[in-house]
């Protein structure tokens, strides 16, 4: 303490070294989830929205249980999480190889990064109409759109998780005689896996996202196909409940990935 | 956390405020939304030849946000396709049908089904050979919907065993039909024409020779009828002054168009040399008096009742208002 020359310290310094240390308060997302519905009930229920032009949590409610009961949902979900499921998993495999590819070798890095540069940024969605001239109406040009949603954010990600393994330890298996494969499967592999599974969740929600751009042409079924109908006949309580329902989807993959982090990430 | 809770009521109060209507203007030019086709052809000679007074041009894409143009306010008056999209809104009591415009008429061939020359080859020779075809719309609840659901009543087929392919937009359901990705869908006069010429596709079949159908008609809101009716009445007289001259010009048979399609082709194919002959080949059947087909749009909604694309009751009487133009 500067006491010569500072005010003399005549009281307790309080302790105010709290906060700014967010703590995970489980209850407290649920309530806020819970109380914005039941907020956005009130209002429709007071007639302050008019649910003609923005529907109510009820009534989306009432139209989940009508297409739960009439086994349409069944339909839409089954052919929505094949798509999603195809396209994720072909454009993962193939962004993996890819971003491990740039992660390791000078020959790949730069021409692969400038050609993942120029091509990342396009929109998907603009590219459908030349997908179907590719691949047809069916199901091909919808599992490419995703597959191509999903590969370059893979590849970045793989990429930068590559880049971020610690090279002293590459450097210490190669002065301990191991061969490369076994480098990458047991040093590069394991040390990009937590940047590779964040990337997960954003490719996962990026695919549920083109999902509605995929299932734009030509899909009589897929939850995608189901919401622009809604949208075209402007049926607010189905729009809303398919949308429900792609959250759900997006809900439990999420979950998912987080059960497989813990399982794969358990060497931390 | 008092900032937190009043920037969320403050943005739940924008967006409540952006969900209610905004009324109708009380004075000001009457907006008119329309789609940059030719299909308003009699829109664009009473305002070319000064019938509109005060009407102004809101030109859009695709017919139906035209109809929530309406609905939000941004537009007062519309021509556009009667769609389910177009029947919810009106059953929530905002839209009100107040005249006709483009009709499909027996002998007068407007909208064409187009088969692919696969098909045809294969044996698509009839519209009662559509069952286990492929089928290419725009959107369930489209025009192109409706009038293959009508034309499988009429050729006592069910429409479920027609697999409907919604692709979005006109240009892909050509597209589709010339590469034999489907076997039919439909397509106007100017479009199929150029493509049984090239050998690309077959027609089968017009759609005014099976159902006779109010394709376009002129809508208003309820804001408007209630408070500025004359405006309205003048808006709903100078547009049959252009409907009169369009059907004297264009289809009426020998008489001289040249004056009509060049004012026509201020709005359209301005800088397309083959203009007058696409204007001239294009032109769609507008009834006399633009009068409203009462009973083919009554037959409209209830299909897409019956369909189950417009849901609840909607009564067509709430929608349909004809005291501003004859019926047919």
């Amino acid at each position: 303490m500067r006491a010569a020359d500072g005010p003399a310290l005549d009281r307790a310094v309080p302790f105010r070294a709290g906060g700014y240390a967010p703590q995970r308060v489980a209850w407290a997302s649920a309530a806020t989830l819970i109380g914005l519905l039941a907020f956005w009930q009130f209002c429709a229920s007071m007639g302050w929205v008019s649910t003609s032009f923005a529907s109510s949590p009820l009534l989306i409610i009432r139209a989940l249980a009508a297409l739960i009961s009439s086994g349409e949902l069944w339909g839409h979900l089954a052919a929505s999480l094949q798509r999603l499921a195809i396209g994720w998993v072909i454009g993962t495999i193939s962004g993996l190889l890819v971003g491990l590819a740039l992660g390791l070798y000078t020959l790949a890095r730069s021409p692969g990064m400038a050609v993942v540069s120029a091509l990342f940024p396009i929109p998907k969605i603009a590219l459908v109409p030349l997908f179907i001239i590719w691949f047809g109406i069916g199901e091909g040009s919808k599992i490419v759109t995703l597959a191509f949603g999903v590969f370059f954010p893979t590849v970045i990600n793989t990429m930068a998780g590559v880049d971020g393994v610690p090279r002293g330890l590459i450097r210490m298996a190669q002065s301990f005689g191991l061969r490369p494969w076994s480098i990458i499967t047991k040093i590069v592999l394991p040390g990009a896996m937590p940047a590779v599974l964040s990337g997960f969740r954003i490719t996962t929600s990026t695919a549920i996202i083109l999902l509605v751009a995929a299932e734009m042409i030509g899909a009589d079924k897929g939850i995608g196909a189901f919401v622009l109908q809604a949208g075209n006949l402007y049926d607010t309580d189905n729009l809303l409940a398919g949308i429900v329902v792609l959250s759900v989807i997006g809900l439990c993959v999420s979950w998912v990935l987080g059960v497989l982090e813990r399982a794969l990430l358990r060497w931390r | 956390m008092m900032i937190t809770r009043r920037m969320a009521m403050a943005g739940l109060g924008a967006g409540a405020a952006a969900v209610a209507a905004r009324p109708a203007r009380a004075a000001g030019p009457i907006r008119l939304g329309l789609l940059h086709t030719l299909s308003p052809a009699p829109f664009y000679l009473a305002q070319t030849r000064g019938y509109f007074s005060g009407v102004e041009f809101v030109f859009f894409e695709a017919a139906q946000p035209i109809a929530a143009a309406a609905v939000s306010g941004d537009i007062d008056v519309g021509v556009t396709a009667l769609t389910g999209g177009f029947f919810s809104l009106a059953g929530r009591g905002t839209l009100k049908v107040i005249g006709g415009a483009l009709h499909e008429q027996k002998g007068f061939d407007l909208t064409a089904v187009l088969v692919s020359p696969q098909a045809y080859a294969a044996g698509l020779t009839a519209m009662d050979k559509l069952p286990g075809h492929s089928f290419a719309i725009t959107q369930y609840g489209s025009s192109f919907h409706y009038m293959i659901g009508r034309i499988a009543d009429r050729a006592g087929f069910d429409l479920k065993s027609i697999t409907l392919r919604p692709l979005q937009q006109i240009g892909n359901m050509l597209a589709a039909v010339k590469t034999g990705q489907v076997d039919a869908t439909m397509a106007i006069a100017s479009q199929a024409r150029p493509l049984v010429a090239s050998g690309e596709a077959k027609i089968i079949g017009w759609v005014g020779d099976w159902v006779p159908y109010q394709i376009t008609a002129l809508f208003t809101t309820a804001a408007m009828i209630e408070k500025r009716s004359d405006d309205l009445r003048a808006f709903c007289a100078a547009y049959q002054h252009g409907v009169a001259d369009y059907r004297a010009a264009l289809l009426t048979k020998g008489a001289d168009s040249d004056a009509a399609v060049a004012d026509i082709r201020k709005f359209i194919f301005a800088s397309n040399p083959d203009g007058p002959r696409l204007i001239r080949e294009g032109v769609g059947w507008y009834d006399e008096g633009a009068a409203l087909d009462v009973a083919d749009v009554k037959a409209q909604l209830a299909w897409f009742t019956e369909q189950n694309m417009v849901k609840g009751a909607i009564n067509a009487a709430d929608i349909i208002d004809t005291r501003f133009l004859p019926t047919r």
